[in-house]
């Protein structure tokens, strides 16, 4: 991956009292696939709106390439936005909605026209020139706007939920085809969405936001792995996350128990967060486990099955592919390389103020 | 056979919607003036409608009206959605209701408004104050149309032309305005419908001289209708209704969409053809200023029906004058219309008694008699009568007299008819016809109580108005000028009418027969007057002058049939019949047995309205 592309430097908006984007720091490097993940109302639209130039940040600046362009209009910035709702031009065909751009700027027929074809090859839309915008489905009028867009050559392509209002499936084929057209298209993809699933199958990096914070940067595997807080943690797939202190480097103590850890550094006897992933938690026999407890539910999800299990006070939820019924007496066993340890929040609002990269 | 109960209820119900309207393009294709009787197809009414200037005239001002009227409107309506949709959700509820109030407001209460604002603001009534009325009543029509479709408009897309390189100008003129223009042609279409289609308010805020279509029909209409009128209406009719089927089924249906693109996409010669028929129209209308002989306008004032239309050609012709000619329909409207100065005229045509109380209101001009040396035609004795509510003659030049009197059917009735007396008796009940006018209504019961037809004695009045509301069962109509057809048509066998009117229904008639009671009646003057703000006192002048000449004063007598003070002109008259008709020329006798009606004063016309709401005349019909 290249260069820092974007930079968004100190980025504070607030709309009336209400404070959406507080001191944003993020660059985004030429080539990256970059996710915005957070739960909504968490200021990733307003994040994009403001690196498209629809809306002006109150503090701070948004370098391209070198430049400062926080003042820039939208119709003069090198990229271009996939909107949330399409946004096609419904008085005009397919073949129009495309040329807009390319119209704008004056270019010649032949170039637009053979830039139609390609785009509608790219997005598997051959022949759809002369249709009209509302006579399309959902995931068609979607790959219209992405071709209206990337006809353009931005060098970055923004997307706003483009996914949000397809079904499942489609959802799905359309993930493989956003990769397949970054990949062919060679550009940056700054891509916005609420879901996680979508958001570590797709990215080369997650920014996850929370209140207007950025909470954590990283690759897939790194945020899913090593979720650097609760926020990260609950909102990256279910987690068990406990309360516990860590006792010295490499063993942390919670629900009355020691249990031996790999993370060294947060100093003796301080508190802190335990996270683990339910598919780390094994059920051994009881004089097995670490500490026991029984199962109160059980639930069987297809590749696997979730149990609940009472154990030193704490509902732990756990994913296996071997069942015990409920009421059974299990042992509960964590592979130390599967414990991690999360500084803990002064208070509630910490939670949400934005960690150092 | 519940499904035929609902077709039959269905056909019930349109019968019933359309049947008026289809009556009227039936009528405008029938070779009869008389409805309900069918002579064969004719277009004689189209091609009268098509040959009346004034029609015509009416025509021009109603599109150029309609066309400026809904550009201005469908401008300003969409700039204002479009701010509208920027609003907070609770603001734009509160404007969009503004908007929507003056829509289901009374239209009279709205004409009302607009001609009270303008005259308070001392702008006085022209062809400007109709179309800022019109721009202002069409703009929630605009805003009806088009705010849900700018409110429909994704917001994005905006921002998507934005994205894609466009100016703010560009992205609204190539994404927004196309996307919202559905509802902006809907929203142009109505505007020009409602336009065209309104009267009420036209009627109150236009200038003198200026004529719609609709206030042209109304005051063609109160003359009697004339089949012309029902060509017209057709035409009016067959218009909206395609407009209405336009702005309805246009927008629904795909090829609404793409006439919409299609528009848009010929913009260019959809502007320059809008252009050329504003421009049409406009050089048009001042084509007839254009007159080589033109030399100045004058504006009339006159009753319906009460100038043959060839004299004011020849008048234009002869003098060079340009006439706006207006008719108003009672003394007390005109009266309404000068007092407020809500349109100023420049010469008038008012009756005796409201002569005398636009001297006495100083409303008039004293008349200059060395610009009318043709007074000389008018007889003395009428010059004599007319110092009774005109002392010395100085404001007012008679026009046209007659006596109030009885017309009847003698195949109806069978009594002889030489007392008032007659009108109250039940043998007649509702084939009886009244004056919805104060005056002549008491003229009848006073005169026939033996009273002075100027009372204001209370005791007089209240027993005049017991007899009046006593005999209201048995009348068919207080009616105001439907007498003439009803009478022709012999819907009625008895009416009070003047003796003008009588003349050219026993024409139409023979079977009627007109009497002044024995009692005693209402001798009547209508003559000239110049207000006092009149603009051009020189043009008033030459009208009255050419209005004295014996063979015009001919061509109106022959044409109005009411009586001519013109002594010279009645010599002229080449039927004796006519020349010695006692209604037409009545002697001595009868006109001796006749007083004019008197100005009564404020308190006086309080009084007679008093009383006159009692017996409901005015409300009845
Ligand atoms: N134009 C606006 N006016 C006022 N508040 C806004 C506006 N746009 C967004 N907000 C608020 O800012 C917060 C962040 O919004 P947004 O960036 O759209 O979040 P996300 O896209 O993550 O769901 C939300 O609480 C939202 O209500
Ligand atoms: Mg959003």
């Amino acid at each position: 991956m290249g260069n820092k592309l974007i930079d968004l430097q100190g980025i504070t908006k607030s709309y009336g009292k209400q404070m959406v984007l507080d001191d944003l720091n993020l660059y985004i490097r030429e080539n990256e696939f970059l996710t915005l993940l957070g739960p909504s109302g968490c200021g990733k639209t307003t994040t994009l709106r403001i690196i498209g130039g629809f809306e002006s940040p109150d503090k701070g600046r948004v370098v391209f390439d070198g430049q400062d362009i926080t003042d820039l209009p939208p119709n003069k910035r090198h990229l271009n936005t996939v909107f949330q709702k399409y946004a096609l031009f419904t008085h005009m065909t397919i073949a129009e909605n495309i040329a807009f751009g390319l119209k704008i700027k004056n270019k010649s027929k032949a170039y637009i026209d053979d830039k139609i074809k390609y785009a509608l090859k790219l997005v598997n839309l051959d022949g759809f020139e002369n249709r009209m915008a509302d006579s399309l489905s959902g995931g068609q009028q979607q790959r219209i706007a992405i071709a209206r867009a990337i006809v353009n050559e931005p060098k970055v392509l923004l997307l706003d939920e483009p996914l949000g209002a397809l079904d499942l499936k489609l959802r799905q084929d359309m993930q493989y085809e956003l990769i397949r057209l970054k990949n062919e298209l060679g550009i940056t993809f700054v891509f916005v969405t609420h879901d996680q699933e979508e958001a570590l199958t797709m990215s080369d990096t997650i920014v996850v936001m929370n209140q207007g914070y950025i909470q954590q940067v990283g690759t897939p595997e790194m945020i899913y792995n090593e979720p650097e807080n609760a926020f990260v943690a609950d909102f990256i797939g279910d987690s068990n996350i406990i309360p516990g202190t860590m006792i010295e480097d490499e063993l942390v103590e919670f629900l009355g128990t020691k249990f031996r850890c790999v993370d060294k550094g947060f100093g003796n006897n301080k508190p802190v967060d335990v996270v683990i992933r339910p598919e780390d938690v094994e059920l051994v026999a009881p004089e097995k486990g670490t500490i026991k407890g029984v199962v109160t539910h059980l639930i069987f999800k297809g590749v696997h099955y979730e149990m609940e299990v009472m154990a030193g006070g704490f509902e732990w939820l756990v994913q296996s592919t071997k069942m015990s019924p409920v009421g059974a007496e299990v042992g509960i066993k964590v592979d130390p390389f599967n414990i991690q340890i999360m500084n803990k929040p002064e208070s509630e609002d910490e939670e949400a103020v934005g960690v150092d990269e | 056979m519940r499904n035929c109960a609902k077709r039959i209820y269905l056909f019930l119900m349109v019968l019933f919607l359309y049947l008026p309207i289809f009556v009227l393009i039936v009528a405008s294709f029938n070779d009869s003036k008389i409805l309900g009787k069918w002579n064969g197809f004719t277009l004689e009414w189209y091609k009268q409608l098509f040959d009346n200037a004034s029609i015509m005239n009416a025509l021009r001002t109603t599109i150029v009206l309609a066309l400026l009227a809904s550009i201005i409107a469908t401008v300003l309506g969409t700039l204002a959605c479009i701010t509208i949709s920027k609003m907070k959700k609770s603001t734009k509820s509160i404007v969009v209701g503004i908007t929507n109030i003056p829509m289901l407001n009374a239209e009279i209460v709205t004409a009302l408004a607009f001609m009270l604002l303008f005259v308070g603001l001392g702008i006085s009534l022209s062809f400007s104050t109709v179309l800022i009325a019109h721009v202002t009543f069409c703009i929630p029509y605009v805003v009806l149309n088009v705010l849900p479709k700018v409110s429909q408009m994704d917001n994005n897309m905006y921002e998507a032309a934005l994205d894609l390189g466009a100016t703010p100008f560009q992205a609204f003129y190539k994404v927004t305005l196309p996307e919202i223009m559905p509802g902006i042609l809907s929203g142009f279409l109505m505007s020009f419908t409602m336009s065209i289609d309104d009267f009420i308010i036209t009627h109150f805020t236009r200038g003198s001289g200026i004529d719609t279509l609709s206030t042209k029909i109304y005051t063609e209409v109160r003359k009697g209708i004339k089949p012309e009128m029902y060509a017209l209406s057709t035409l009016l009719f067959v218009t909206v209704f395609v407009l209405l089927f336009l702005v309805n089924y246009g927008p629904k249906t795909k090829a609404k969409k793409s006439f919409t693109t299609l528009i848009f996409k010929n913009k260019v010669t959809v502007a320059i053809s809008m252009c050329v028929v504003i421009i049409a129209s406009v050089f048009g209308y001042n084509l007839l200023k254009d007159d080589k002989n033109y030399i100045g306008d004058v504006y009339v004032y006159n009753w319906g029906e009460y100038i043959d239309p060839a004299v004011i050609e020849l008048f234009e012709e002869r003098t060079g004058y340009k006439v706006h000619y207006e008719e108003f329909e009672t003394n007390e409207e005109m009266y309404t219309i000068i007092a407020k100065g809500a349109r100023t005229y420049d010469v008038i045509c008012p009756s005796d008694y409201m002569v005398e109380k636009m001297i006495e209101n100083e409303l008039l001009a004293e008349i200059d008699y060395s610009n009318i040396p043709n007074i000389s035609n008018i007889g003395t004795q009428y010059m004599n009568s007319a110092q009774g509510f005109d002392p010395g003659n100085k404001y007012c030049v008679p026009y046209c007299w007659g006596t109030v009197g009885i017309m009847y059917n003698k195949n109806m009735v069978d009594d002889e008819v030489n007392s008032w007396g007659i009108l109250f008796n039940e043998k007649y009940e509702d084939n009886i016809l009244m004056q919805a006018s104060v005056r002549d209504a008491y003229c009848v019961a006073l005169s026939y109580l033996g009273y002075s037809i100027n009372t204001l004695n209370e005791d007089e009045l209240k027993e005049a108005t017991d007899l009046l509301v006593a005999q209201k069962p048995i009348v068919q109509a207080y009616v105001v000028d439907q007498v003439r057809d009803k009478m022709i048509k012999n819907a009625a066998a008895l009416a009070v009418i003047y003796s003008g009117e009588a003349i050219y229904m026993q024409k139409e008639n023979p079977d009627l027969e007109y009497v002044v009671p024995d009692e005693g009646s209402n001798v009547w003057i209508d003559g000239w007057v110049i207000p006092k703000d009149c603009q051009n006192k020189e043009a008033a002048e030459a009208w009255i002058n050419f209005l004295c000449e014996p063979e015009i004063a001919l061509m109106n007598f022959e044409y109005i049939t009411y009586s001519t003070p013109n002594v010279a002109a009645r010599e002229l008259i080449e039927d004796e019949e006519i020349r010695n008709s006692q209604i037409a020329f009545p002697d001595e006798s009868i006109l001796s047995r006749c007083s004019v009606y008197n100005y009564l004063g404020k308190e006086g016309d309080t009084l007679y309205d008093y009383y006159w709401t009692m017996v409901g005349g005015a409300e009845s019909d």
